[in-house]
């Protein structure tokens, strides 16, 4: 069998429709991450054992099982408690708590190496013990886990292919209908994968650049 | 809850939990075996081998596992081979996992202080066996925090082999949703399939870890 790129190209518009899907995902996914995961750190970090208990229980269990898992539960538990949701919202927000708990435990190790030194004199200039903790304390943490961060963002893009599965039209399910269609799996899945490729080499260009940025500023 | 039904799908979960373990064992080793060959390649200094081994590693870490998989199963009769769900899930979660560890392994063989590599050097040891009798153990060891950390996150990501229908603990729960409709309960039955496993690996990883790490503190 010979490779044909010739349908990858006639059917090269849905796959970039699937693209902005994957990019709005990718999008609100990232941001759902990136602050959900602030806010469980500092709630765990910051108040008693018994009110962060089940955050804990929550990040320990999100940790320990596959997102495919979480992704079925989301999708059919829902339904069994009769509340209907869009697969969209379901998939913004299963892929968002699954990497805000891998971003919770980046933080909560960022948070312990700020030194205590300066909430003292956070709080000593008149600072509220909140206002020192958003404004002064958390800010710094979050600089110093940017590297990190990145590296979970840029997993997490890469796994918004797996939200094709309830039924999210991202670039996955379009290659899948185009593939229905001509019979070229290979050929559609590897354009699939070249893009992901694209977007993966200028994510990482981007995180290098900030990296630098943020350490300079450091 | 309805937990006569949990106590009835065990049983059905815990087979599919040992397919599970399974794919996870043999991916491990293909994956400890291509990622040996990309950190041979990679240290090898041989131009045309480096820059091979760097672009494989840069292109399976830079796309989706899920389209890897896709292209391992459905994409590869194209080249007239043919894999059937299991051993394409195999081949894909090892090839993959391999180009992750290769980074883990360099980066460990790297980290073994120079000095080590002079010393072995000056009293005779030729450069093959300086590699193997001096750096390789110390590395070793370093090695299996940074792998043992990319087992479990293989362990997880063997769950989307369930994708090819391969009949593993995510494709069982899965089916047993659709045919009981009680997602909570066949889902916590599941975690705790699946925690216990990776929970359980990761035990083993830090004893080892502490085990062989215990003269390079």
């Amino acid at each position: 069998m010979k490779l044909n790129f010739v349908p990858v190209l006639s059917y090269f518009d849905s796959l970039l429709a699937g693209l902005w899907w994957t990019i709005l995902l990718a999008v609100s996914a990232g941001i759902i991450s990136v602050f959900g995961g602030i806010l469980i750190a500092t709630i765990i970090n910051y108040t008693s054992r018994i009110v962060s208990a089940p955050l804990r229980f929550f990040v320990w269990l999100f940790m320990g099982t596959p997102l495919l898992l979480q992704l079925w539960l989301f999708y059919h538990g829902w339904a069994q408690l009769d509340i209907l949701l869009p697969a969209m919202f379901i998939g913004i927000f299963g892929l968002g708590f699954h990497y805000a708990s891998y971003n919770a435990d980046v933080y909560r190790a960022a948070l312990e190496t700020i030194s205590h030194g300066q909430y003292e004199a956070a709080r000593s200039l008149g600072f509220g013990h909140l206002r020192t903790l958003f404004l002064i304390i958390i800010p710094q943490a979050m600089y110093r886990s940017i590297p990190q961060l990145g590296n979970n963002l840029i997993i997490m893009v890469k796994d918004t292919a797996i939200l094709s599965i309830i039924g999210i039209s991202e670039m996955v399910l379009a290659a899948q209908y185009a593939i229905s269609v001509t019979y070229r799996p290979f050929e559609f899945y590897i354009t699939v994968a070249l893009i992901f490729y694209a977007i993966n080499l200028i994510l990482e260009s981007l995180l290098n650049h900030y990296e630098k940025k943020s350490l300079i500023k450091l | 809850m309805d937990y006569q039904l949990m106590y009835d799908i065990t049983p059905l979960l815990l087979k599919a939990a040992w397919v599970t373990l399974k794919i996870s064992f043999w991916s491990f080793w293909l994956g400890l075996i291509v990622s040996s060959i990309l950190v041979a390649t990679r240290l090898s200094g041989i131009l045309i081998l480096v820059w091979l081994s760097r672009v494989y590693v840069s292109f399976i870490r830079g796309t989706p596992f899920f389209v890897q998989l896709l292209v391992m199963y459905y994409g590869t009769p194209a080249f007239g081979i043919e894999l059937d769900a299991y051993n394409a899930g195999i081949i894909a979660i090892g090839f993959n996992i391999g180009a992750y560890m290769s980074e883990a392994m360099r980066g460990s063989i790297l980290a073994v202080d120079h000095g080590q590599n002079e010393a072995a050097r000056s009293l005779g040891f030729s450069g093959f066996s300086t590699f193997l009798y001096v750096v390789l153990p110390q590395a070793a060891g370093l090695m299996i925090r940074s792998v043992g950390v990319l087992t479990v996150i293989m362990i997880k990501s063997s769950s989307l082999v369930s994708i090819i229908s391969v009949v593993e603990l995510t494709y069982q729960a899965q089916r047993i949703i659709g045919s009981t409709y009680k997602p909570l309960e066949v889902f916590a039955v599941a975690a705790v399939l699946y925690l216990i496993i990776i929970y359980g690996v990761r035990y083993i990883i830090d004893r080892s870890y502490d085990h062989y790490t215990r003269y390079l503190h």
